[in-house]
């Protein structure tokens, strides 16, 4: 009788892969490949595994790790419900500037109307404004330069009409170029303003 | 690498006022509820984070939530999870950021922090201490 109650709840762990034991379920990447998860304690003990295999499910905290495909069955509900409920990527727009001014380029002005459309649409939403120099100067009036323009977009953005508190200021300086060019290199791609809507 | 962590953690603190925002709640259902100290207030969206907050869910309960770096959450009913540690340089964009899940189910999609060093992000369950390298998955602690 015990044990055939133990089967029972053995072959309903296995359906449900909802069982008694705590697990990792590792999936693609939302924009297809996929990364991996390391073990690296397992019950107070150092362990060296990593979980690559996407689509798999591995339980934690017995013995060596070792995923399972997922198979047929795929994600159960709590699973497929926890995915849904991820808020969406977040979503980042370019603005583009007269040279030496906080002026917007014509062609920049449409995207302030997206920006403004995509805030109203998320709740709990927040706001990055990033921006970013090209090579010209050192590394570190750039870090200065990127974060005064960044702040000076925050203040336009306000002025037009968007909360003040839902945004933050950031300077990248000449870390991330959208187009890579040598040092001390004037460029206008590069001198930009970055505005991230999570 | 500790040189770095302190680094990190000065950069931080010097440009973090005191109660630094390093998450919004972004939707929540049910019972879902922030402690912070020794008080608890409802997740609502739109709600700041800190380090050291816990989100705890009843048996209907739902939270997401969208951190600084990026970093996406899903948490589950019957949860009770910690941001234990978060500390992130936005300019350099680089970081650490340690979750405790005690229990429950959390869906994770990591963002600037777990790209940043390896293992700067990790997960802790009862059982288990995660290295997030890059990644959508999902950790469940059950009771």
């Amino acid at each position: 009788m015990i044990a055939s109650v133990r089967f029972a709840s053995a072959g309903l762990c296995f359906a449900l892969a909802a069982c008694s034991h705590s697990s990792l379920v590792l999936l693609p990447d939302e924009g297809g490949g996929h990364g991996s998860v390391a073990v690296l304690e397992s019950n107070g003990k150092p362990v060296d595994a990593v979980v690559s295999q996407p689509d798999s499910r591995t339980r934690l905290g017995s013995g060596t790790p070792t995923p399972q495909p997922l198979g047929k069955a795929g994600l159960n509900p709590n699973q497929l419900a926890l995915l849904s409920g991820l808020p969406p990527p977040p979503r980042s727009f370019t603005l583009y500037f007269v040279e030496g001014t906080t002026d917007l380029t014509e062609q920049s002005r449409p995207v302030l109307e997206h920006l403004r459309a995509e805030i109203a649409r998320r709740p709990g939403v927040d706001v990055e404004v990033t921006g970013h120099t090209d090579t010209t100067g050192s590394a570190a009036d750039n870090d200065a330069l990127s974060q005064r323009r960044a702040e000076q977009i925050l203040d336009l953005l306000a002025s037009v009409g968007i909360d003040r508190s839902l945004m933050t200021a950031v300077g990248r300086g000449e870390r991330e170029l959208r187009q890579p060019t040598l040092d001390n290199v004037s460029n206008e791609l590069n001198r930009r303003v970055e505005v991230t809507v999570r | 690498m500790l040189r770095q962590m302190l680094m990190i953690a000065a950069i931080a603190f010097a440009t973090s006022p005191a109660h630094a925002e390093i998450a919004r709640i972004k939707s929540s259902a049910g019972t879902a509820m922030v402690e912070r100290g020794g008080g608890r207030m409802p997740a609502t969206p739109g709600l700041r984070l800190s380090p050291g907050d816990k989100l705890v869910t009843g048996k209907n309960g739902r939270i997401s939530l969208s951190f600084i770096d990026n970093t996406r959450f899903s948490v589950g009913p019957n949860s009770r999870i910690a941001v234990s540690q978060f500390a992130y340089d936005r300019t350099r964009q680089r970081g650490q950021f340690v979750t405790q899940v005690d229990r429950g189910s959390l869906a994770i999609v990591s963002g600037q922090i777990a790209k940043s060093d390896r293992d700067a992000m990790k997960v802790r369950t009862p059982s288990s201490l995660l290295g997030v390298r890059g990644t959508r998955f999902i950790v469940e602690v059950p009771k």
